[in-house]
């Protein structure tokens, strides 16, 4: 699974935010005061205006703090009633009837249906209940406020922070409620439409190699072909079955109860939730020194980098926090790289790879599996607890060219080449150095690169399961919606319903968009900023060249450099609704783990709405002032 | 704004509301089946018979049924768009492109299905992204079956195209290309053509039910080629495809079958039939009617021998009413040329300077007679006029064969008719087949054999270009630089074996016209 943007665990990443939050609210917050302040002395004067204004200041502070949980709790049963009268019930009709039509638009010959579905399902689930929570969220005060019926609320000792928090919490619970049905009939579309068996096509089965004497030789034949597919089938001397992988899962297959024949039950491995333990990447160059990234063989996305075969070149994760109690009896790597041929050399066998382990204080090194590789595919490698199958040995110390010279690690005077003149070696004992391990990964034909990311190579810690992870998945369209819902309310404060909404679809794209939003105010998009791409669009010139030098290339440089100061500003308020996406983590199977990948999001939406709260509040009271 | 001026307001929107809907219902009237005008009414009824729309979608095969099977998840998705469906097929593009770089394929995949059922009568988007799957998107894959199979999935993709555009013969065409040549001339040609000839599901999917022996990619790409032809036959527009290219590539195919059973050891009787197959084919696609570019005049690229023939009586019956005329003529304008012309022209080439060149090339253009310039000089009016008539002729039959040259050129006609005729000879068989065998007797490290074949396959291609039937074979560049490779094999073998190159090689002759060009392509001193 490709994970462009690595969390920080929640510990290192709180500080950081929190500080940078609080400096950016307090400029928000002092901006906000100074402006209303000026608006207020502007058309009341002086005197008038800054009583407003302190009293508004107050009275904002008074209504935040001593808001009536029981009163936001009767105006959020308000908004929950409103709803249903609304008719949101629509919504989950909707749902059903794309799922009863799926079909239609779901690949089934796709090489992984597991992925598709699931994909699907979250996808499908996402947009409905943000187009819910849009609908519910931007048209219900501003349909209130026309009809006049906000009278009958306001009327009464209710604040405006009750009013919008009310209609937040109300609209989150019927969200939610819709939420957890879709997930639950979303789980079992998926687990109904990933069902399925093969027949063992007992014609194919045909005898391939020896077998012990007095026993039947071993046959391989394959199933019947269901969703697009077929498997292989081997069957031993002792009539043990066996059926490979295909499309991202196998089958359990058994000899067939007082008949001839062979059972297989339903396919297994397609709905996983590995619990990943990912270690940091540095690479090691053809001359043997550590560098941060390795070759460029010119692909456009620069994710993964490449280590050149046959060379001393290696990529080298780091893991911490290795511990005996974690993997007792062996340690379960995963691998999916990528690989790079410069030439064809034998078309039916995949490039020779190896994986060490190493000791990162000692630097003993050793060689303790030797593969042939696929890309794309997962690898799994199990280095024994006790490592008596190995290549080689060695202790090597991890050099670096700094400006002041080479460093190494372990120094030279301190190598041991003692350590590696032995038979066997023990994980933890030999290659784990206060809970780190060093796993190194190199390719051994020359000409050829294995090419690798961070999150391209992990210990499979453990199975969680498959449920937990899919509801977890489910956290996290949740996230979004109450996004949207505090957007939504917070415009609806202040616009009419059309409007509001227009103005939550605008920070619900923005928010999607937003890393591309980010390398736009960077100037990083190929064509320039806004007013550079309009001259390029109307003269059909390609993204690439540079405009012709003059007067209006450069006016329109200098316009974009103000546009991209207010897209950057545009970025950073919006909320980047793609880290909130868990779908690609159900799809391909990994465990989506508390921290940081639930803790740092939840706090990241916390720290979008509490300020979209106040807004709203505060737009909201402003009204009552204007009026 | 007065209630009277509001009433006359309202009034010429209702008529300008009514005279739209007049023209509306009368445009989008149901097709009468006949396209009217061309009945030939004449006054108002004429006037009034102006094919609508249905007569013109019916006219040029635009409805929905007409060009393909209607999808109805394409229907919903455009309906769902509401209005916005090119904005949404470019969002996904763009995705698909995303998805395409971080190589996530199954998004990927699940993509470009989507932008088919937004655009599926848009050609392009079919054929680009066919063309995406099975050759961008291959390629990435480090595993050869993975790489198969996603060349699979392209020519699935374009069977589905072909689905909902039954009438689009590029997209047929591409089928048929992809299972030829992507499969036959890739790196992986060996393992590709194994996994197609295994591919039970494949072929099941395709209700194709040949039996395993006949998978070879190349006839099962001829098959579509035929399809396409069939297409364009009936009346399908072939675009900017030219047809010469288009039409040449079935014949083709079969050739390319006979060059593959070669290659994998088959010879004799099967790779005879094959390639006189091939021959029938390739006559029959000479014969087949061709316009020229400017779509005026029509050809066939059999013709060229036909028009060389008549030109040739012609020009013999024009020489004949004065013998010699032309040679007079000729002599005539060479002493009328300056010295320095005379000069640069009867220097030896190679010693010419570069301003010789030029002067000799002037001299040349002179000294041409042309037939016109040779009747015009006969003497006797009746003699002139019957000269003229025949110089025309002559000329108009060697324009006519010089034009279907140049369409010839494009799809080297002559060499693989040639071709076709020599390899089913028994000589040719057989040397292929020595050749094959001395190749792999090389591999398994037996020289002694591999000499021996060698030896007798070059016999044989002595036997075959002593035939008076094929005399200017062995000036064929192309076949002379396939047996300067395989006489390079054969030197191979004879350096492991320390032996010497023959002095009485059998193919000396070969070797003088053609090897200097092998060594300067193999960059071989």
């Amino acid at each position: 699974m490709v994970i462009e943007n690595v969390l920080p665990p929640f510990s290192e990443w709180i500080r950081g935010a929190a500080l940078s939050w609080l400096f950016v609210v307090a400029c928000l917050t002092i901006g906000a005061l100074v402006l209303g302040g000026f608006v207020l002395i502007v058309r009341y004067g002086p005197v008038a205006g800054t009583r407003y204004a302190v009293r508004a200041f107050f009275g904002c502070i008074s209504d935040l703090a001593f808001m009536s949980p029981r009163r936001v709790w009767a105006l959020s049963k308000l908004a929950v009633k409103e709803s249903i009268r609304r008719r949101v019930v629509a919504v989950f009709a909707v749902f059903i009837l794309i799922l009863l039509f799926a079909g239609w638009f779901l690949d089934v010959g796709s090489s992984d249906p597991a992925k598709l579905y699931l994909s699907f399902v979250i996808t499908a689930t996402t947009y409905l209940v943000l187009l819910l929570a849009l609908f519910l969220s931007a048209f219900s005060l501003p349909a209130d406020i026309r009809n006049r019926t906000i009278q009958t609320v306001v009327t009464k000792p209710v604040r405006a922070s009750e009013i919008v928090l009310g209609r937040i919490v109300g609209f989150t619970i019927v969200g939610t409620v819709l939420l957890v049905i879709m997930s639950a009939v979303s789980y079992v579309f998926v687990i109904r439409g990933l069902a399925h068996t093969h027949e063992v096509v007992m014609e194919s089965l045909k005898p391939v190699g020896t077998a012990p004497p007095g026993q039947p030789r071993p046959r391989a034949g394959y199933t019947d072909s269901a969703q697009g597919h077929r498997h292989k089938v081997y069957i031993d001397s002792s009539g043990m079955g066996h059926v490979d992988s295909e499309f991202g899962h196998w089958h359990e297959i058994e000899a067939r109860q007082g008949g001839e024949g062979y059972v297989l039950g339903g396919p297994e491995g397609m709905l996983l939730a590995r619990v990943p333990v990912y270690g940091k990447l540095r690479f090691r160059d053809n001359k043997g020194s550590d560098v941060d990234k390795g070759i460029n063989v010119g692909d456009e996305w620069f994710y993964r980098s490449f280590i050149q075969g046959g060379s001393p070149a290696a990529a080298i994760w780091t893991f911490p926090n290795v511990r005996e109690g974690k993997f007792p009896e062996e340690l379960p790597v995963e691998m999916s790289i990528e690989v790079f041929r410069t030439y064809k050399g034998e078309i039916e066998k995949g490039v020779i790879g190896s994986l060490s382990v190493r000791n990162p204080r000692t630097g003993l090194i050793a060689e303790v599996d030797v593969f042939e590789s696929k890309d794309f595919v997962p690898i799994l490698i199990n280095i024994p607890r006790k490592i008596t199958k190995f290549s080689s040995a060695d202790v090597i110390a991890s050099k670096r060219e700094t400006p002041e010279g080479v460093e190494y690690s372990p120094p030279q005077n301190m190598l041991d080449r003692r350590l590696a003149d032995r038979k066997e070696f023990d994980l933890f004992k030999d290659f784990v150095a206060d809970g780190e391990l060093a796993i190194w990964l190199r390719c051994l034909e020359p000409s050829q690169y294995f090419g690798a990311g961070q999150p391209d190579l992990w210990l499979h810690a453990a199975d969680a399961r498959f449920t937990t992870n899919f509801v977890k998945g489910y956290f996290g369209i949740w996230l979004q919606m109450v996004l949207v819902i505090g957007f939504g309310v917070m415009f609806s404060t202040f616009l009419s319903g059309p409007v509001a909404m227009l103005a939550t679809v605008g920070a619900m794209v923005g928010g999607f968009f937003s890393d591309f939003l980010t390398r736009l105010s960077q100037g990083t998009v190929l064509g320039g900023g806004p007013f550079e791409s309009i001259i390029r669009l109307v003269r059909q010139e390609n993204m690439l060249t540079e405009l012709e030098p003059g007067l209006r290339t450069t006016a329109a440089k200098m316009a974009d450099v103000v546009a991209e100061g207010g897209l950057r500003v545009i970025a950073a308020i919006l909320p980047p609704f793609t880290n909130f996406n868990y779908a690609d983590w159900v799809a391909y199977g990994f465990d989506i783990s508390w921290d940081p990948w639930i803790w740092v999001p939840t706090v990241r939406a916390l720290a979008f709405l509490i300020p979209v709260f106040v807004a709203g509040f505060f737009f909201l009271k402003t009204r009552e002032v204007a009026q | 704004m007065n209630p009277q001026r509001s009433f006359v307001r309202k009034i010429v929107y209702l008529v300008a509301l009514v005279g739209l809907l007049l023209v509306l219902s009368w445009l989008g009237q149901p097709s009468t089946g006949d396209a009217g005008g061309e009945r030939g009414e004449e006054g108002i009824s004429g006037l009034l018979r102006v094919p609508n729309l249905a007569d013109l979608r019916n006219r040029y095969h635009l409805s929905e049924t007409q060009l393909g099977e209607i999808d109805p998840a394409g229907s919903t998705i455009k309906l769902a768009t509401l209005g916005l469906r090119g904005v949404a097929a470019n969002v996904l593009w763009e995705k698909a492109n995303n998805y395409k770089m971080k190589k996530d394929w199954t998004n990927l995949s699940a993509t470009l299905q989507q932008i088919t059922r937004l655009e599926p009568h848009f050609v392009s988007v079919w054929r680009f992204q066919a063309w995406n799957l099975s050759y961008n998107v291959s390629t990435e894959f480090d595993d050869y079956r993975e790489r198969y199979r996603w060349v699979i999935k392209g020519i699935d993709f374009l069977r589905e195209g072909i689905r909902r555009n039954e009438r689009e013969p590029m997209l047929v065409w591409d089928v048929g290309w992809y299972l030829s040549h992507k499969i036959g001339v890739a790196d992986e040609v060996k393992q590709f053509r194994r996994l197609l000839k295994e591919d039970d599901e494949t072929f099941q999917r395709w209700g194709d039910f040949r039996p395993a022996e006949e998978r070879d990619n190349w006839l099962v790409g001829k098959d579509w080629f035929a399809r396409a032809e069939e297409l364009v036959d009936k009346g399908a527009d072939l675009r900017k495809t030219t047809p010469t290219v288009f039409f040449s590539h079935r014949p083709m195919s079969q050739m390319n079958y006979c060059e593959a059973l070669e290659k994998d050891g088959i010879f004799e009787e099967r790779a005879r039939y094959a390639w006189n197959r091939a021959g029938k084919e390739w006559f029959e696609f000479g014969a087949r009617h061709f316009m020229t570019a400017d779509g005026k005049r029509p050809f066939h690229l059999n013709d060229v021998e036909r028009f060389d023939g008549d030109a040739a009586k012609d020009v013999a019956t024009l020489e004949a009413i004065e013998p010699g005329l032309r040679d007079k003529i000729r002599k005539q304008r060479y002493d009328s040329l300056t010295a320095a012309e005379r000069k640069a022209y009867d220097a030896p080439p190679q010693k010419r300077s570069g301003r010789e060149w030029e002067l000799a090339y002037q001299v040349q253009e002179k000294l041409k007679v042309t037939h016109e310039q040779l009747a015009r000089a006969i003497k006797g009016q009746k003699a002139r006029d019957a000269a003229l008539k025949l110089a025309r002729e002559a000329t108009d039959f060697e324009r006519k064969a010089t034009e279907i040259r140049t369409y010839r050129n494009i799809v080297n006609f002559e060499y693989w008719r040639r071709r076709a005729q020599f390899e089913q000879s028994p000589e040719a068989l057989a040397a292929r087949k020595y050749v094959y065998e001395g190749a792999q007797a090389m591999s398994a490290g037996d020289l002694l054999k591999a000499r021996e074949m060698y030896e007798k396959g070059f016999a044989q291609w002595r036997l075959l270009f002593d035939r008076k039937d094929f005399p200017e074979l062995k000036n064929d560049e192309a076949l002379g630089q396939d047996l300067m490779e395989i006489v390079y094999q054969y030197r191979r073998v004879l350096d492991k074996s320390d032996k010497p190159f023959p002095k009485d090689f059998p193919l000396n002759d070969l070797l003088q016209l053609h090897e200097k060009a092998y060594k300067d392509r193999q960059g071989i001193k």
